[in-house]
């Protein structure tokens, strides 16, 4: 017997794992008990889904094409989606936003590759040359403002599918809700968060929250973080059994308007999200939180992406033997 | 471009495009299935233009494995539908039946797919050449329907009734009215479409079981949709105008051996009865191999060829003239007694032949006689097909549904040498001939021994487009026919068929979707092969324009077997209506029954203004057989001798 089969065997949860968790670009937040005294592990009731629903979801991708000296010239695509659910379960595109676009520091390139660029470019986000002598940091830059710039793409098409929302449809976003107030405050939208970088609880609650049984949900809490400073209501809600895998194995945040009524629905609502665990959203490595609507619009816009931007995480510069 | 795309081709390494085969994607909801034919349109880079027939069918789901849908379902197959639908997809393979431009040959460019217009399905098919030349040879075979389209399939008269290629062969399981309905479509659309400059054509049917071809100058139901289909083929929705329908007498010598038999359409029946000569000539095909020595050969090729229809010295005193199997018995005995009485029993040879030879050669040729009564008379052909005198778009019924094996064996076997001869000489009074043969898993079996008979089929199928005979034999099995018969066989086609046969080896060149198509095939739809066409296509043709066997007994029941004075009175009307029934009645009341049908047969030999008064005439003494028909002897040579012995 293993230690840790010793650890198990003595009433410690069985493990595998340990990945690393993406983590949120977020300032700490605060949390804030709306509903319980005390945060409780509330079981879901029986799904209800609602007739109508859409899904908003993006990616971003880009490059390093091209070097003037030691200037790093990226060649980069973003482009957010939304797909309507119909009757039959099909989704079908209703929004779309991309952008194909270069980043560089025009300060910092020599005068003749800066007008060849400006040429032969269209579109060219210019970015601050003061990491240029500092290519890892430079690149930390470049992700974030390409991050920025998907951020914007998706709040911009929320906003949009906000006009066109039906009266009794809803949409969920993948990500977080403050990203605008438009967005916080609607009362059919939510978002659902995969990773768990920020913690808002602490002490007995962050405990009940990190061993959530399958099926069941946190109590809600008021959730006060972004750069806008948004409040949103928010819960935890467990999609698959966590024992044999890791804390955060099939752990959602869902966020929702601050409102009475949002503590009123959220059993129902998570009820339907605990629905939409099937179908599972594989291949995706983190299928286990995986929305699978959101997974397809993810599907869709990689399948309409340039071919010269391969996913950051293909990075093999063998050839691919098969296809 | 009208239409709108319905697909685009895809090809990846695995799955690439090759010149003879590519891959495309659909909507989930399309209208094409198995057997559809597409265009794909290359773009301006790859200006090309591929026609292909859709040979499989893949429908999948993003979902990575069968495991993660019990994942999903928690292990629960009743647990509740997810509510988002997998994305999946609808993959087809489809084979290239041509690229335009042809030459250089290239695979297929990625480019959009669209549904098959009518000109498309000409131009896919090679059919433009034939269909849009100055001297046109095509021939409406079906509808090709796939995709909500009617668009017409011709076969070309050049490689389905010669000279290029010729003969059809056709397989199918029985009983869903696939074959003989498609072959009765077929021979309307021949005769509608046949050109002119091709010259007269014919078809000589042998109807081998219950009343299939009884009824084919009478009407048959057809609904609306049948008749769009002949409208659209522009073939005439009606049974054929010329019909001839012969058939041998039962064992009783005046009732015909048919189920035509009912009173409005018997007097349309020719009796077909042949002689001791016409049975001679063919004695190969009823003497079975392992009972025919050289010896007996060489008996049997010295009475065709010194004996038959001559005056022959027995050399015992006795002149005879050998013309009917009576007087063949008659010279037999001679022979025997003169061996017995004679030569006192010390010799038992006879013109270099043993007695026991000579015994044997009797017992078997006299026995024909017997087996084949109806059909084998004594007196000689007293009805035969009208040699030298076929007439254009006719159909010849010969119905041997219910005569013995070996009878059926000597009918075709006469009949399509007969039409080979004249077909040679050019005096058949057709150019072509079109031969139906049914069961052709009986007549022309793979394995077995080599029959006349299938001797006879492998000549037609080998040379017979040379000279405008032309077979269209059916099957069951396919794969159980010689494959030469098959193999020579221009034009291939297809109905249901039986899953084990579909298993075989000749049927590996189709895919899994195909055979399965083939294994469900509805009736009135058939797939087809043919020289012009790369790939099987699947048609639809018609329900034919005739009373199919079935419903002909149901509506014109078979007339129970007359007495013999009936019959004979019968026959004597057809020749002559002022004939009074008792008069004929009284006149044969005493007479014995072989002397009755020897004056029949010779009323029906001479057609004498007034029946009845030569019928009294010739029944009065010994009818002998009409010098007319001591013909000198001619013999029309076997194909291929089957002994390679000397004589």
């Amino acid at each position: 017997m293993t230690w840790w089969q010793a650890l198990i065997h003595a009433g410690a949860v069985a493990a595998t794992g340990g990945r690393r968790d993406d983590v949120e670009q977020t300032e700490q937040g605060t949390a804030e008990l709306v509903e319980d005294a005390e945060l409780q592990a509330h079981p879901i009731p029986e799904p209800r889904i609602p007739s109508a629903a859409s899904f908003l979801n993006g990616i971003e991708r880009w490059s390093v094409v091209a070097y003037d000296g030691v200037v790093q010239i990226v060649n980069a695509h973003v482009a957010a989606a939304v797909c309507r659910r119909d009757r039959q379960g099909v989704l079908h595109t209703t929004g779309e936003l991309h952008r194909s676009f270069a980043l560089a520091p025009l300060k910092r390139m020599s005068a003749a590759m800066r007008q060849k660029l400006e040429q032969s470019c269209a579109d060219i986000e210019p970015v601050e040359g003061d990491l240029v002598e500092q290519p890892a940091r430079y690149l930390e830059m470049i992700e974030s403002t390409v991050r920025k710039i998907r951020a914007h793409h998706e709040r911009e098409l929320a906003e949009e599918a906000i006009r066109d929302l039906g009266e009794e449809e809803w949409l969920v976003l993948d990500g977080r809700l403050s990203r605008s107030p438009a967005i916080a405050k609607h009362p059919r939208i939510l978002g659902a968060i995969k990773s768990h970088g920020a913690q808002f609880l602490e002490g007995r609650g962050l405990e009940r929250a990190l061993t959530l049984p399958a099926g069941h949900r946190t109590s809600v809490f008021l959730v006060r973080g972004g750069h806008t400073r948004t409040e949103v209501y928010s819960w935890y809600l467990r999609l698959w059994p966590w024992e044999g895998n890791d804390l955060l194995y099939g752990l959602l945040r869902i966020e929702a308007r601050a409102d009475p009524e949002t503590v009123r629905q959220a059993a129902a609502l998570s009820g339907w999200l605990w629905a939409e665990r099937a179908p599972l959203a594989t291949p995706a490595t983190r299928w286990d939180r995986l929305l699978y609507p959101l997974h397809h619009v993810e599907a869709y816009l990689n399948a309409r992406a340039p071919r010269d931007l391969p996913s950051r995480r293909a990075s093999s510069r063998l050839p691919r033997l098969a296809s | 471009m009208n239409a709108p795309a319905i697909g685009r081709v895809v090809a990846t390494e695995l799955k690439p495009s090759t010149p003879h085969e590519f891959h495309f994607w659909t909507a989930t909801e399309t209208s094409i299935g198995i057997g559809a034919i597409v265009k794909v349109v290359g773009t301006p880079l790859h200006d090309r233009i591929v026609y292909g027939v859709v040979t499989e069918g893949f429908a999948y789901s993003d979902l990575a494995t069968p495991l993660h849908d019990v994942v999903g379902a928690e292990g629960d197959p009743t647990s509740a539908e997810a509510p988002t639908a997998r994305q999946q997809i609808r993959y087809w393979t489809a084979a290239v039946l041509r690229q335009t431009p042809e030459e250089p040959l290239q695979p297929v460019p990625l480019g959009q797919v669209y549904v098959a217009g009518d000109a498309d399905v000409a131009q896919a098919l090679r059919m433009d050449a034939f269909l849009y030349s100055a001297t046109p040879t095509a021939i409406p075979v079906g509808l090709y329907t796939s995709g909500g389209r009617e668009a017409p399939v011709y076969l070309d008269a050049d490689f389905l009734l010669g000279p290029e290629a010729a003969h059809l062969n056709i397989s199918g399981v029985s009983g869903l009215a696939t074959k003989t309905s498609a072959v009765e479509f077929l021979l309307a659309s021949i005769f509608a479409h046949f050109p002119a400059h091709k010259g007269r054509i014919a078809a000589v049917c042998f109807n081998v079981k219950g009343s299939d071809l009884c009824f084919l100058d009478q009407a048959g139901d057809l609904n609306d949709e049948d008749r769009h289909r002949y409208d659209a083929l522009q073939v005439p929705a009606q049974p054929f105008k010329r019909v001839q329908f012969y058939a041998p007498y039962k064992s009783d010598g005046v009732n015909l051996n048919t189920l035509r038999t009912h009173p409005d359409l018997v007097g349309d029946v020719e009796p077909l009865t042949w002689g001791l000569q016409e049975v001679v000539d063919f004695a190969e095909v009823l003497l079975n191999r392992d009972d025919i020595d050289a010896k007996a050969d060489a008996f049997i090729d010295f009475l065709r060829d010194r004996v038959l229809g001559r005056t022959f010295d027995d050399g015992f005193g006795t002149t005879h003239r050998v013309t009917t199997f009576a007087d063949l018995d008659r010279l037999f005995r001679s022979i025997f007694d003169g061996l017995e009485i004679t030569a006192g029993g010390r010799s038992d040879t006879w013109r270099t032949h043993h007695i026991a030879t000579m015994r044997k050669v009797r017992n078997r040729l006299l026995n024909i006689s017997t087996r084949c009564k109806g059909l084998v008379t004594d007196d000689g052909p007293s009805s035969d097909l009208p040699w030298k005198e076929f007439a254009d778009r006719t159909v010849y019924v010969i119905d041997i549904a219910n005569v013995d094996p070996l009878g059926q064996d000597l009918v075709f076997a006469r009949v399509v040498s007969k039409l080979r001869e004249q077909l040679e000489r050019r005096e058949l009074g057709v150019d072509a001939v079109v031969v139906f043969v049914d069961e052709l898993n009986k007549y022309a079996p793979g394995d077995g021994p080599d029959t006349y008979v299938k001797k006879m089929l492998l000549d037609i199928s080998e040379r017979g487009r040379y000279l405008g005979l032309v077979l269209f034999g059916a099957e069951q099995f396919r794969s159980q026919v010689h494959r030469r018969v098959v193999g020579n066989a221009g034009t291939q086609l297809f109905g249901r068929m039986d899953m084990d046969e579909l298993a075989t080896p000749g049927y590996q060149v189709l895919s899994p979707a195909t055979k399965s198509k083939l294994a469900t095939l509805p009736i009135g739809e058939l797939m087809v092969r043919h020289p012009h066409f790369t790939q099987p296509i699947f048609v639809r043709f018609p329900r034919p324009p005739v009373l199919r066997g079935r419903d002909g007994v149901g509506r014109f029941p078979p007339a129970e077997d007359v007495p013999f004075d009936d019959a004979v009175v019968r026959q004597l009307v057809r020749l002559d209506r002022r004939v009074r029934p008792n008069q004929v009645k009284d006149l044969i009341a005493d007479r014995e029954q072989d002397d009755v049908r020897r004056a029949l047969a010779a009323v029906r030999r001479t057609r004498p203004d007034d029946a009845f008064a030569y019928f009294r005439k010739v029944l009065g003494g010994r009818v002998e057989p009409d010098a007319a028909l001591r013909r000198e002897h001619e013999v029309v040579p076997p194909l291929n001798p089957i002994s390679d012995e000397p004589y």
